[in-house]
């Protein structure tokens, strides 16, 4: 026993490491292997039903602030809530507080209207992208009732009857840090009904608000995307060959959720056999 | 000029060069996790300077050209009174490069001072309101909530924040009921950190899987790309490495 403790403790970590590269790797070669189904959680299904009970040309506020690195847990949520808006025929307004963000945008609303469904979607009507205004400079903007059109110069048929948040239906904000936090205090001031999508780190920071109701709908990190996902496409009526040309295209946060569990499971025996060598020591040391 | 947008359309915008960089980049980053190495080094360096320069030319792009020089192009043309104000902003802007003198450095502090000023005036009022807000959902009538897991929540907080702070309370000694409601506090703590580090791991794990994602997709370049670093590595450190000067142990 002393032996196999012994080693244990002097396991070179780059074996951890390696475990973890393969439990993450492996899914994505064998996906049949790895199928798993998990439930919806109430807060990725509010933001789901309050965005499904907007009436045709209202306008949604998508806030853009994250970068290419936090693109794994975010970029597929973001997918989502524009493609549900677009089956809605919701007005999109996208708008970047951060400078590497705007490519990122941009590729991915120009993907979306590559698929045959959305290929109708028209920028200036349908959707826009606002552009960029500097951190925490854009909430004193916003907040002094300033026109969207002017402030970021853009004009469009989609601007009809839509000037400030005051006119914005839904706001959602895509964020891996405290950002949403700033456009809770615009809340005070607009009334407009807010969710987000935030990353798992930032996650638990934005709990204490669902339970004011300040949020009404919180997406939380990859699992909050795959639930999101799952739940666009159980609801999309279509079966098939339909469903799964679909399911091909909307699957991109579900396909590392095994990825995921694996990975976690591989941490957990670890974690684990770190405590019984230390209970075990501490046993071992006491009686000798 | 065809001759360059040529090479650069068979090159950076080829989408199979584009993928081989991109697994090439992940893999020379992930080389870390052996061992500090060159590769990681060209790599980091690589993606810092790209983000600098791309920061850079799109803030000019974005910020300077539309928000400065084109209005400012335009009151050259046309002046109006309200264009004062433009140059007002350029110059309590530029003020922020006496930063470099140090004798002159104190010019700057004016435009910080404005900065602070107006970005306090604004957040406390509206802080303060968000506190309010969150303030007034614990006073609401407790047996009113709509169940039991409701109700429960209300107390966790409540206790949960008091013998959290009677942890760190420190002008009695931690005996008795204090030490008990301390006990409980840091329990709290724990699991909150716990809770929280969980999150962690898993955002971090998720951000790997994104890579992994592409090393997956892409595996015929990732393994050819895996094989030659691999071969790289080898060399460098059978061959190549020098032994750590005095100076190099110090700085590491």
């Amino acid at each position: 026993m002393e032996k196999l403790v012994d080693i244990l403790k002097k396991l070179d970590r780059r074996w951890i490491f390696l475990l973890i590269f393969l439990s993450c790797i492996i899914p994505f070669w064998f996906p049949t292997l790895f199928k798993q189904e998990f439930s919806t959680s109430k807060e990725t299904q509010r933001v789901y039903d309050i965005i499904e009970s907007l009436n045709e040309g209202d306008a949604v506020f998508i806030d853009w602030a994250f970068n290419p690195t936090l693109q794994a847990e975010l970029l597929p949520m973001t997918e989502q809530t524009i493609k549900q808006c677009f089956d809605n025929k919701l007005r999109v307004f996208i708008y970047y507080p951060d400078l590497t963000a705007i490519s990122l945008g941009e590729n991915l609303v120009a993907n979306i209207i590559k698929e045959e469904k959305y290929s109708k979607m028209e920028k200036g009507v349908d959707y826009i992208h606002l552009g960029y205004l500097p951190i925490s400079i854009d909430m004193m903007i916003f907040s002094m009732y300033s026109d969207f059109k002017s402030t970021f110069g853009k004009e469009g048929k989609i601007f009809k009857g839509i000037k400030t948040f005051n006119d914005i239906k839904y706001m959602i904000s895509f964020a891996g840090s405290a950002h949403p936090e700033y456009y809770l205090l615009l809340q005070r001031r607009f009334g407009f009904r807010m969710g987000a999508g935030v990353t798992a780190v930032t996650g638990p920071d934005f709990i204490p608000y669902l339970q004011t109701g300040q949020l009404d709908g919180l997406l939380f990190g990859l699992k909050g995307a795959a639930e999101y996902e799952n739940l666009r496409l159980k609801n999309l009526n279509v079966s098939g060959d339909q469903f799964k040309k679909e399911k091909k295209l909307n699957q991109k946060a579900n396909a590392g959720m095994a990825s995921l569990t694996l990975s976690h499971l591989i941490m957990f025996v670890f974690i684990g056999i770190g405590n019984l060598i230390y209970f075990y020591e501490k046993k071992y040391k006491k009686s000798n | 000029m065809e001759l360059i947008n040529t090479l650069i359309d068979s090159t950076i915008l080829n989408h199979t060069f584009q993928i081989w960089m991109s697994v090439l980049f992940t893999l020379m980053m992930l080389s870390f996790l052996f061992k500090d190495n060159p590769l990681y080094k060209l790599g980091e360096n690589t993606f810092l300077g790209i983000s600098l320069g791309y920061g850079w030319v799109r803030s000019w792009e974005i910020v300077v050209v539309p928000f400065l020089i084109r209005p400012l192009k335009d009151a050259y043309l046309d002046f109006q009174p309200y264009d004062i104000t433009l140059i007002l902003w350029l110059i309590m802007g530029s003020t922020m490069f006496f930063r470099f003198s140090r004798t002159k450095a104190w010019v700057a502090n004016y435009y910080f001072a404005f900065v602070f000023a107006y970005v306090a005036g604004y957040e406390i009022p509206v802080q303060v309101q968000n506190l309010f807000v969150q303030g007034s959902n614990m006073m609401k009538p407790l047996f009113e909530q709509p169940s039991f897991f409701e109700i429960s929540k209300w107390f966790v907080i409540i206790f949960g924040t008091f013998s959290g702070l009677m942890y760190f309370f420190f002008s009695k000694p931690h005996k008795g009921l204090l030490g008990k409601t301390a006990r409980v506090g840091i329990l709290i703590l724990m699991i909150n950190f716990g809770a929280s580090f969980g999150a962690t791991v898993m955002g971090r794990i998720a951000l790997f899987i994104g890579r992994a994602q592409v090393i997956a997709d892409n595996y015929t370049a990732s393994i050819v790309l895996a094989i030659i670093i691999s071969i790289f590595l080898f060399i460098y450190f059978k061959y190549l490495q020098k032994e750590p000067k005095l100076d190099d142990e110090q700085m590491h």
